[in-house]
This record gives structure tokens, C-alpha cells and sequence, in this order.
């Protein structure tokens, strides 16, 4: 009973002092999600440009090793 | 040298205009292939739609062009590619792992905290017993 109700209590304080963290962590990452798919959708054809030539790149180097 | 009696012949005026005519001529066709390659392009665009495909699916069109590019690079049959299908699929398998985890762990603490709630009961009962025959 005794171990049980301590881990319970560290898990709970450790909630309550992680999730604020997180939760500041998730709208940052939201907003930057929101940032780049505006920046997409703005540019549809240089992205889609951009993606094929990295891709390119990548398959390159890829073929070379 | 027929041509040449033909121009000293006073056809020479009606020679200059035949060159202007062809010049026309593959100037027209030009256009019309230029506008005809415009037509495709439209009809190609229209077809796939690109844009509307990026408003959708951003991400997954990035991945796609991604993907063709490597695939056009030269570098499917590369052990690359056996890397990257064998990460994606243990990140397909991360899902029903994280799931199968979950249910033990909730069965491992449902029974600790149901054992635990058995001793609270028994303790409670142990120490007032004349609380259950109140509540």
C-alpha cells in the first residue's frame, strides 16, 4: 500500500510539473505546423520543386555509395 | 541557274515575298505550336490539379515529389531504400506496439490499484466495522 500510494503521488507530481511543458511544447510545434503548411499552400510549385530536387539529391547520393 | 533566269526574269520581286510567306508561315506554326504546348500544359495542369492536391494533402505532396525525385535520382534499388522501407516499417509497427504496452501496463496497475483498494477495504473494515452497516 505504502510503495504504491508513493509512486502514485511522484507520478502525479511529475504530471503536474511536465504537463504544462508539454502543453506549451504541443502549441509551439501547432503554430509552427500552421506556419508551414500556409508557407505550402502559398507556394505549391516551389515546394513541390524543392521536395523533387532534394529528392534527387538524396537518390544521387544514394546511387553513388 | 533557273532560278536565276526565273529572278532576272522580273520574278525577282515575286521571289522576296515567297521567303516572307515561309518565314510567315513557320512563324504561324510556332505560335500554334506554342499555344497548343500552353494547351496541354493547361490540360496536364487541370488534370492533376496540383494545387488543390497541395491544399489537401501538403505534407504528403511534399513527400511524394520527394520521393519521385529519388526514385529519378537513381537510388531505388540502393540499400538505402531497403533502409528506408524496413524504418518505415517498424514506425508502421510503433502504433500497435504502443497499443499492446498500454493494455499491460493498464492491466498491471488496474490490478495493483484493485489489490490495493481490496486492502483499503479490508483495513476499513478492520479498523470500523460498524461504518459499512451506517453507510
Amino acid at each position: 500500500m505504502e510503495p504504491t500510494s508513493n509512486i502514485r503521488s511522484k507520478a502525479r507530481e511529475l504530471k503536474s510539473r511536465v504537463s504544462p511543458e508539454i502543453e506549451e511544447a504541443a502549441r509551439g510545434l501547432g503554430d509552427l505546423n500552421t506556419r508551414v503548411v500556409g508557407f505550402i499552400r502559398q507556394r505549391p510549385g516551389a515546394c513541390l520543386l524543392g521536395a523533387l530536387a532534394f529528392g534527387f539529391i538524396v537518390g544521387r547520393i544514394a546511387s553513388r555509395r | 541557274m533557273a532560278h536565276r533566269r526565273q529572278s532576272g526574269n522580273g520574278s525577282h520581286t515575286s521571289h522576296r515575298p515567297g521567303i516572307g510567306r515561309r518565314v510567315e508561315e513557320i512563324g504561324s506554326s510556332a505560335q500554334h505550336l506554342l499555344s497548343e504546348a500552353k494547351g496541354a500544359v493547361e490540360d496536364l495542369r487541370e488534370t492533376f490539379d496540383f494545387r488543390q492536391r497541395v491544399e489537401r494533402h501538403p505534407y504528403g505532396m511534399l513527400f511524394a515529389a520527394a520521393a519521385v525525385g529519388y526514385v529519378l535520382g537513381g537510388g531505388l534499388f540502393t540499400s538505402w531504400t531497403g533502409g528506408l522501407v524496413r524504418l518505415g516499417i517498424r514506425l508502421a509497427a510503433v502504433p500497435f506496439v504502443k497499443n499492446e504496452l498500454m493494455n499491460v501496463a493498464e492491466a498491471a496497475f488496474g490490478g495493483l490499484g484493485a489489490r490495493d483498494d481490496g486492502g483499503a477495504g479490508k483495513a476499513s473494515e478492520g479498523s470500523d466495522p460498524g461504518s459499512e452497516g451506517g453507510g
